[in-house]
């Protein structure tokens, strides 16, 4: 156990400028009115917040904070569960593609510091890491279009 | 003694949150504008290419910092200094948590149907080893050595990145590999798959193969491939995204796993074999 009043202090201090980053985000993009989705903010934040206090709490598992987050939502979203209805009701407010643009805004601004370190790097490395990509994503795509289609689902 | 510490650092808690606000009032720019900009879509050949504003978000993102446009606008440079930088690498992490939640309320009322096909699910893990067949003879006859042992091991997130830095160490051939595959899934990841997220509709593998396909990587690539594969096959959005995070879990679960047991032995295994067929040049100088 390794909690500390701190660190959850900041942690929530920094999912709530997130959530407002989210909020104005998606007033602009998907015409979503700040007020009515709050309650569904305020939801996807308290799971944020559980998700880091999980992860900090069993640092051994190496299970992200993001998919612990993942995971509670799934649990309290599965249709025989009763806090389904209201849950979702609530979250569908917070518009999925919502939350992606200020992630990848700072994801941007975050490799600043790798720009030195990439201009090093020989153009094989950038031709070698393309193919890493194409065949890690075709391999598995491929994969599981035989898969399903063996299982008859697709 | 307490005092005096209390005081030397509230310079730098002011410091701090100045750059806090540059921070947030530059993201907060980027985000609305991008967001009023909103999502362009247009076709090429038998495709379709998806720009969603989470693309052109992380653009602008990296061209402002100092050592891009930063370096040629001395303005820049004030507002989005490498203090900042650092800063933005915690917010990613954090930024990353609503998004996850999001992907768990897509698969909870899906949950039936995605047990249906977890053989699929499990079998397309492996799939992600195909890639050291493509990769690691492509890096040989480019003449790599050892290093292309890491650079082809697997996508190179976070968790492979540990495995072979404990292995080898992070500054051996294999250490210079996996942080090449590294940084360049971490400045050209998302856009990347953003890109080929959308276009991977037109091969014909059904989009939710290629949905499963999407969960391969860091929580960021998986957004940005399907998001935009969602967005190219709109009456199939829900299902794409459930079957994203879910496989986005999983690997979660299995990749650092897959990694040691499958991964690393495989490349190995075929460095051995392919080496000498497709590096003449040093033959026998291990």
């Amino acid at each position: 156990m390794s909690l500390n009043f701190d660190r959850s202090l900041e942690y929530l201090k920094m999912l709530i400028v997130v959530g407002v980053l989210v909020l104005i985000g998606q007033r602009f993009g998907y015409g979503i009115a700040i007020m009515p989705a709050l309650p569904g903010m305020i939801i996807v934040i308290l799971i944020s917040f559980l998700a880091l206090t999980i992860k900090d709490s069993f640092p051994n598992l190496k299970f992200p904070a993001f998919a612990w987050a993942s995971l509670t939502a799934l649990i309290l979203s599965m249709p025989f569960m009763p806090t389904a209805d209201l849950f979702l009701k609530y979250t569908n407010e917070v518009n999925f593609l919502g939350t992606t643009t200020p992630i990848l805004a700072f994801a941007g601004i975050s490799v600043g510091n790798k720009i030195e370190k990439l201009k090093k790097l020989s153009w094989k490395v950038f031709i070698v890491a393309i193919a890493v990509f194409i065949g890690t994503y075709f391999g598995s795509a491929i994969v599981a279009h035989i898969v399903l289609k063996l299982q008859g689902i697709i | 003694m307490a005092k005096n510490k209390e005081k030397q650092k509230e310079p730098e808690r002011g410091n701090d949150f100045n750059s806090f606000l540059k921070l947030f009032i530059s993201v907060f720019i980027i985000v609305v504008a991008t967001e009023i900009f909103g999502t362009k879509t247009f076709k090429i050949g038998p495709g379709q290419v998806v720009l969603l504003p989470m693309l052109f978000a992380v653009i602008i993102g990296m061209l402002i910092t100092p050592d891009l446009l930063g370096s040629k606008i001395k303005a820049l440079k004030k507002v989005i200094s490498m203090q900042e930088v650092e800063k933005a690498g915690t917010y990613v992490m954090i930024a990353l948590l609503p998004l996850g939640v999001k992907y768990g309320t897509l698969v909870g009322p899906n949950i039936v149907e995605v047990v249906k096909a977890g053989p699929a699910f499990l079998l397309q893990e492996l799939g992600n080893l195909g890639t050291i067949f493509i990769a690691l003879p492509l890096a040989l006859l480019l003449g790599m050595k050892r290093e292309a042992v890491g650079a082809t091991a697997s996508i190179a997130r976070e968790p492979t990145l540990g495995v072979i830095g404990e292995k080898y160490g992070i500054s051996s051939p294999e250490g210079t590999g996996v942080l090449g595959t590294y940084l360049m899934g971490t400045v050209f990841g998302t856009i990347f798959f953003g890109l080929l997220g959308g276009y991977a509709a037109a091969t014909g593998l059904h989009p939710l193969a290629l949905a499963m396909a999407s969960g391969m990587g860091s929580g960021s690539m998986m957004a940005a491939a399907s998001g935009a594969l969602a967005e190219a096959v709109p009456a199939m959005k829900d299902e794409i995204l459930a079957y994203a995070a879910t496989s986005n879990m999983l690997t979660g679960v299995t990749g650092l796993y897959s990694v040691i047991f499958l991964g690393l032995p495989l490349v190995n295994f075929l460095y051995d074999k392919l080496s000498p067929i497709l590096s003449k040049k040093d033959r026998g100088d291990q």
